[in-house]
């Protein structure tokens, strides 16, 4: 059975765009609505053997969840941190303790809230009628999380594919569609080959960097040319062309090469790792098959982040344009340079709206750019490389209860997690 | 009166097993007859369909019954929408009185936080703090200003340190010891930097800027602005601050979310907040003032002076830029109120006395040129 993708992105784009902007409008209480709409959108898109998928979840409860997660994690936030504030001041006489405690402290809430956040959504899928769903575990799961992060910290990375796989292992045993359960087959060492490019990358990167500093310098008289310095910099700066004393320094250009494929490597990990655990899921008379391409999927994020900043950048500049002519010199670097710069006269406060407006506008530009060049296409690449060979078992499911949990995503929603999409 | 429509590529679910079911399709009186193969009739009143929304690809079109969360229609015959009369209405149900008592249980929460929890937690915490660690803490803030403030980007900004200058300083420190009565012992130092402007950091740091002691025509006006600074060191206010912000930047964060350019929502709701805090400590900062200038025989009327100097210096004609709006991102009061009741201060005639020798003065004067 093969999954097809419909759905123009110009339609996604407007969608995006028009619920950015009552995003802003509403100060980003339109983003529960936002996130709703488009699930629903690229949910409808994917249809494996014709028939889209659908996302029920309401952006009410999205709401609800949110605020039961402010309550809960307001005290948790602003007490806790200022109590870690206090005791990183009154022991350590300095700050940074208390901030990286802090952030230690909401990294098992960080896997609870992923866990939570993933259960939701799949029980708020469905295809042809029939529920998904994940059974209970999230703090099974933080725990997991905590301690495999530890393992991989121990072993410098080398662990890291058994983590990936353990992790994943324990949310797809617990997944179902209808009454039929997932199970990730496959062992961890498998992984491995997908750790090809960033291993690659890392030892040409360690090897040049030996290479370029070490055995041979590219500058081999440092102390001459420490001294020389200031000379070159003005013979340079003058127009002329001063002999320096280097050796190949062409070789320099290795590090930018090596750095990228290292971002390469990141990216490809992660997106061949899913392919792999794909191949290896199955559930009674049900079979997995995933084609994605780790390439493919870098291209995406590059020329998609691209287009994005892209966008961002321009407006931006737009903008600060657009200030400087509106507002005067002076007052616009006073407003960029921050609000505290004492007594400060504003043309009426219209203006300085009109501005916010705009400023938030352009941002929301930028969400609709990045849903429409990184999320869409990378949502159509993975749908069209995934199919389900076998479909035997299809006519033995049946429906699941529902899962009526009352806090949706509020957790991941609350923490900036984002939840994937 | 009877309508057929095309059912090819149609199919229902039942809501239990995920097979699809061909379909053919009629309305009659008012009901959609959904004719199943194995002989079965479903029957879906048309004003109880609804279209499930935001669906891409046009070609195919899902539909519920209203009350129904589990069969799903769906249609390739888009001529059927026509003669549905309630396809746009809302799908789900909504529970208000739940979601009301959640929001106004949340935002309770966060109020109860940010104007009460964390100030009063904060006010109370500063107290413990052991001088050591608020000495560090100090010295490591005025680290971060320094090469923030810094514009030739090669270090820090330089301390303007030429002794006698430090010497006269120092003189006008103690000259206003006695009425002060710190927690902590005080350190003073200039920064070679042309802001008309001084700060106070925890552990008794204080720190004026070269353009503060350029502007000031008389080493009175110099001695108030100490003085108002010292307020703040009596009071912990720094110390306080740096705990206040590190609890509520967090509720805030969490309350904003990340949408468009939340970032700067942020920043100005926290200035917000701060700022009915420090309008309350710049005031008390300023009684203190007060205070110590007179114990030390100096007239309180200098911190008037000072202020109205400063005012003259940014520009600012009369307060009508700083009672609006702005005004309430501002974390000093209206400069206005705070010189009348200044001016209201003054020492009996005959008493006061000068702050600081005449070569002293010159000293202080130039001592960033070291």
């Amino acid at each position: 059975m093969r999954v097809d993708f419909v759905g123009k992105r110009a339609g996604l784009f407007w969608l995006a765009l028009k619920t950015a902007l009552l995003t802003v409008l509403t100060l980003g209480i339109y983003r529960f609505w936002m996130k709703t709409r488009l699930r629903r959108w690229y949910w409808s898109a994917i249809r494996p053997g014709g028939h889209g998928l659908e996302y029920t979840g309401d952006p009410l409860e999205k709401l609800l969840g949110f605020l039961i997660a402010v309550v809960v994690l307001t005290f948790y936030l602003g007490i806790v941190n200022l109590l870690l504030m206090f005791v990183s001041f009154s022991v350590f006489a300095a700050s940074w303790v208390g901030y990286v405690a802090s952030a230690l402290g909401i990294v098992p809430l960080l896997f609870y809230a992923r866990y939570r956040a993933r259960r939701y959504i799949l029980s708020r899928t469905r295809w042809r009628g029939v529920r998904f769903g994940v059974a209970r575990g999230a703090w099974g799961y933080a725990a997991r999380g905590v301690a495999h992060w530890c393992i991989t910290l121990l072993s410098l990375g080398l662990l890291w594919p058994r983590m990936t796989f353990w992790l994943e292992k324990y949310r797809t045993d617990r997944t179902y569609f209808g009454s039929v359960r997932l199970v990730q087959g496959g062992r961890w060492v498998m992984l491995y080959p997908a750790t090809i490019p960033f291993v690659l990358s890392l030892l040409g990167l360690i090897a040049s960097l030996i290479w370029i500093f070490w055995a041979m310098p590219v500058v081999p008289d440092w102390v001459a040319f420490e001294r020389d310095a200031q000379r070159l910099f003005e013979e340079i700066a003058a127009g002329g062309s001063p002999v320096i004393d280097l050796n190949a320094p062409w070789r320099l250009g290795l590090l930018p090469f090596f750095a990228a494929g290292l971002l390469y490597g990141a990216i490809h990990y992660r997106w061949v790792c899913k392919r792999i655990l794909a191949n290896n899921k199955y559930a009674f008379g049900l079979s997995l098959q995933s084609r994605l391409s780790g390439a493919r999927v870098a291209f995406i994020y590059v020329f998609g982040n691209l287009i994005a900043y892209l966008v961002l950048i321009s407006g931006l500049v737009l903008l600060a344009g657009l200030a400087v002519r509106l507002l005067g010199l002076d007052l616009a670097a006073d407003m960029l340079g921050a609000i505290d710069a004492g007594e400060l006269v504003l043309p009426g406060w219209i203006g300085l709206l009109s501005f916010v407006m705009l400023y938030l506008l352009i941002f929301a530009l930028w969400g609709a750019a990045y849903s429409a060049f990184v999320t869409f296409p990378l949502i159509r690449h993975v749908a069209r490389t995934t199919a389900l060979p076998q479909t035997r078992g299809l006519s033995s499911i049946s429906q699941r209860a529902r899962d009526d949990f009352a806090e949706a995503e509020g957790f991941a929603e609350a923490l900036d997690l984002g939840a994937a999409i | 009166m009877s309508k057929g429509f095309d059912g090819f590529g149609a199919c229902y679910f039942d809501g239990d097993r995920p097979v699809p079911q061909e379909v053919s399709l009629h309305i009659a009186s008012g009901v959609l007859q959904i004719g199943l193969d194995d002989g079965r009739i479903i029957r879906w009143p048309v004003k109880e369909i609804r279209r499930l929304p935001d669906r891409a690809g046009r070609d195919r079109t899902l539909l519920c019954r209203a009350g129904d969360p589990l069969t799903r229609l769906e249609i390739t015959d888009q001529e059927m929408l026509g003669y549905l009369p309630a396809v746009r209405r809302r799908v789900h149900s909504v529970r208000r009185l739940r979601l009301l008592a959640w929001g106004l249980a949340a935002v309770a929460a966060v109020w109860l936080q940010l104007l009460y929890l964390i100030p009063l937690l904060s006010d109370r915490l500063a107290e413990y703090i052991p001088p050591e660690g608020e000495r560090a803490l100090g010295e490591a803030t005025l680290e971060q200003v320094r090469m923030a403030l810094d514009e030739t980007g090669m270090g820090a900004l330089p301390f303007c340190d030429a002794p006698r200058g430090q010497a006269a300083l120092d003189r006008m420190t103690e000259r206003l010891a006695p009425g002060s009565a710190l927690p902590v012992p005080l350190s003073v130092s200039v920064l070679d930097h042309p802001m008309i402007n001084a700060f106070a950091l925890p552990g008794g740091q204080v720190v004026l800027f070269r353009g503060l002691l350029e502007l000031a025509e008389t080493p009175e006006e110099v001695a108030a602005v100490l003085a108002h600074e010292m307020g703040h060191v009596a009071r912990r206010d720094p110390t306080r601050h740096a705990l206040r912000s590190a609890g509520s930047i967090g509720v805030l964060g969490l309350v904003l979310g990340d949408f468009a350019g939340g970032a700067a929502v942020l920043f100005l709701t926290e200035r917000l907040i701060n700022a009915r805090y420090s309008q309350l400590a710049e005031t008390e900062a300023d009684v203190y003032a007060r205070e110590v200038l007179r114990q030390a025989g100096v007239a309180p009327t200098a911190l008037a002076l000072a202020f109205e100097r400063m005012r003259a210096a940014a520009g600012v004609q009369e307060d009508d830029g700083e009672d609006g709006v702005i005004a309430h991102f501002l974390s000093h009061p209206s400069l206005s109120a705070r010189i009348e009741a200044a001016l209201r201060d003054p020492l009996p005639p005959g008493t006061a006395q000068p702050v600081l020798p005449v070569a002293d003065w010159l000293a202080l004067q130039s001592i960033c040129e070291g």
